[in-house]
């Protein structure tokens, strides 16, 4: 079996501010990268912890709401990718997330059964 | 001469009153929503169909049982604390003509009955609930109407009314429908117990956050529109019949109650909202929403009795003490009141029927407010007594508690076996010769394990083929 590299097809998963999502999107489709999932979730890193406040009492939300972006190419280099999403998610803040770039093993369109890069 | 068209004034007051007060009926019917919401938003997002399944059994279980048996224990008990007769007390059953009147009634005691379940809420076993409630629309709640509205010992002409010269004033039931209830909840509360995590091992207690403040903001508005109905209706007379037969249109004590309803509860929740920002750093939504709330309470015995700049401090006040009493609940009494019923409806239920006499229009009466004084305790010391002695019967009977694993996983898969906002739901039916439900299908590549947690000596990890291991 070939090692998983050999196809040349990434993902880029990125976790950034909910409200850097539309900046995002626009930097990707200009780099030629359009096509990305979306999913909400919660996590920490450096963006200090909140307090909450229920009916007089104090609670910590350590726990940030950032949005989780996976972007998989085969033509478009990983690196134009990772650029563009730090460009429309960066604030200079901390909390602005970060970006993973994963090899990966095979791609498979449902629709036409295409494999391979194609497939992306 | 009299003329064919001519109109007898008397029938025509007469149908203009009872449209009026059906009409409003119908709006503090809508405060049954608005307490549902109310409640569903300050809960997790697990026992919603819990507090659900209680405002509608308030509802529906309380008005049978207040029509057979509550609204007849409110005549008994008038005639019986004012020396009166008690022989027409379930007359109301077979006489249509007193049918609008009864369901006016109604729907006061189903708003006292609808409190106690914010306060229960996320741990109170159902059936113990349920039985609660029908003991609370077929007793609690018309004795204390028996000794008020019902003309017994409170009223002008009960024992304690006429040794003090003076009759209890609660117009709509501030203390009657909502100190009842507030009581009754915080009692119930108390006797329930904490919910598991709300103190820790000091006892301090610890936040449970509620997963809607749009609901519970939303459900406020819904009540405070049909405490419209609740306030301004109970100025049951549009046109009065005057002794020449002219008829009379009562616009100034119409608008007095709904002027000072108003000022009563924007008030409270400006009070609130103030109160909410020195103490937390900044204007808290649910506190200003209680706050408007404990205004309209405040103002709900009062608002035909006082002026309306005595209306908005009453409100005001009520308000203000939201916080603070709540706190003092949490905090001092070691109760889990989870929507604060007490402090919403039980002080400022108490404070603003309390200080009529201070703000009345008439000016002040020393024995109407000593009167006004000894009411509110005789209610609260009759309530806390009664639900007390029938909670500890219920405790007995099935026990006032869900167990703690079902606390654990939510009221409502436990007690209902239902799931308020499911997820992945399947969207077709399906022969399936594959078990996905957990049978022997092990998506995890585990061990299978028994009840307990003993793993079992043989592992089917593997099976499944997600096993990647080597």
């Amino acid at each position: 079996m070939s090692d998983s590299a050999d196809t040349g097809i990434k993902m880029v998963m990125a976790y950034i501010r909910p409200d850097k999502l539309g900046d995002v999107k626009q930097a990707l489709a200009e780099a030629g990268a359009p096509s990305l999932t979306v999913t909400n979730v919660s996590g920490r890193g450096s963006q200090p912890a909140k307090k909450g406040q229920w009916r007089g009492e104090e609670y910590t939300v350590d726990l940030h709401q950032k949005v989780k972006i996976e972007c998989v190419v085969a033509d478009i280099p990983a690196a134009d990718v990772v650029d563009a999403i730090q460009e429309g998610a960066n604030t200079g803040e901390p909390g602005d997330g970060k970006i993973f770039t994963l090899p990966v093993e095979s791609a498979h369109q449902i629709r036409t059964g295409t494999t391979g890069p194609d497939a992306v | 001469m009299v003329t064919p068209l001519q109109l007898d004034p008397t029938t025509v007051a007469n149908g203009v009153n009872n449209v009026w007060v059906l009409t409003i009926t119908f709006l503090i019917f809508f405060m049954q929503p608005g307490f549902a919401l109310l409640e569903s938003g300050q809960v997790r997002a697990k026992n919603v169909g819990n507090v659900l399944m209680k405002n509608m059994s308030d509802w529906f279980l309380g008005t049978l049982v207040y029509f057979v048996v509550g609204a007849g224990v409110v005549g008994v008990v008038g005639g019986l604390t004012s020396g009166g007769g008690i022989a027409g007390a379930f007359a109301h059953i077979s006489d249509p003509n007193a049918w609008i009147g009864w369901l006016f009634g109604a729907v006061f005691a189903m708003t006292a009955a609808t409190i106690v379940s914010g306060a229960v809420a996320e741990r109170m076993n159902f059936d113990a609930y349920v039985l609660f409630t029908i003991v609370m629309t077929a007793i609690i709640y018309p004795v204390v109407v028996g000794f008020t509205w019902g003309g017994g010992l409170l009223s002008a002409g009960g024992f304690i009314g006429s040794a003090l010269g003076a009759g209890y004033l609660d117009f709509a039931g501030a203390t009657v429908v909502h100190m009842c209830g507030g009581i009754a909840g915080l009692v119930a509360a108390k006797l329930v117990g904490a919910r598991k995590g709300r103190y820790d091992a000091n006892g301090n207690s610890q936040p449970i956050p509620g997963h809607s403040m749009l609901l519970a903001v939303l459900g406020t508005f819904i009540l405070a529109f049909g405490w419209y109905g609740f306030n301004v209706g109970t100025q049951a007379t549009v046109l009065a019949v005057g002794d020449d037969g002219s008829l009379t249109f009562m616009g100034a004590a119409l608008g007095r109650v709904a002027l000072v309803t108003t000022l009563g509860m924007s008030a409270g929740g400006a009070m609130a909202m103030l109160t909410s920002a020195r103490y937390q750093g900044k204007p808290d939504p649910l506190w200003t929403a209680n706050g408007l709330l404990a205004g309209l309470v405040a103002v709900t015995g009062a608002v035909p009795h006082v002026t309306w700049w005595g209306g908005a401090l009453l409100g005001g006040l009520g308000g203000f003490l939201v916080l603070p009493a709540f706190r003092f609940t949490v905090d001092t009494l070691k109760v889990d009141d989870v929507c604060g019923v007490f402090a919403v409806h039980g002080v400022a239920g108490a404070v603003g029927t309390a200080l009529i006499p201070i703000f009345a229009v008439g000016g002040f009466a020393v024995n109407q407010f000593a009167l006004q004084v000894v009411g509110v305790a005789v209610i609260a010391l009759w309530t806390v007594v009664a639900s007390a002695i029938v909670l500890y019967v219920i405790d007995a009977a099935v026990g006032l508690r869900v167990t703690e694993e079902e606390e654990t996983e939510g009221l409502d898969e436990g007690e209902h076996g239902v799931s308020v906002y499911p997820e992945f739901v399947p969207n077709e039916r399906r022969e399936s010769t594959v078990a996905t439900d957990g049978g022997e299908l092990r998506t995890d590549g585990g061990e299978r394990r028994t009840d307990d947690g003993a793993a079992l000596d043989d592992p089917v990890g593997g099976d499944t083929g997600v096993n990647s291991d080597e």
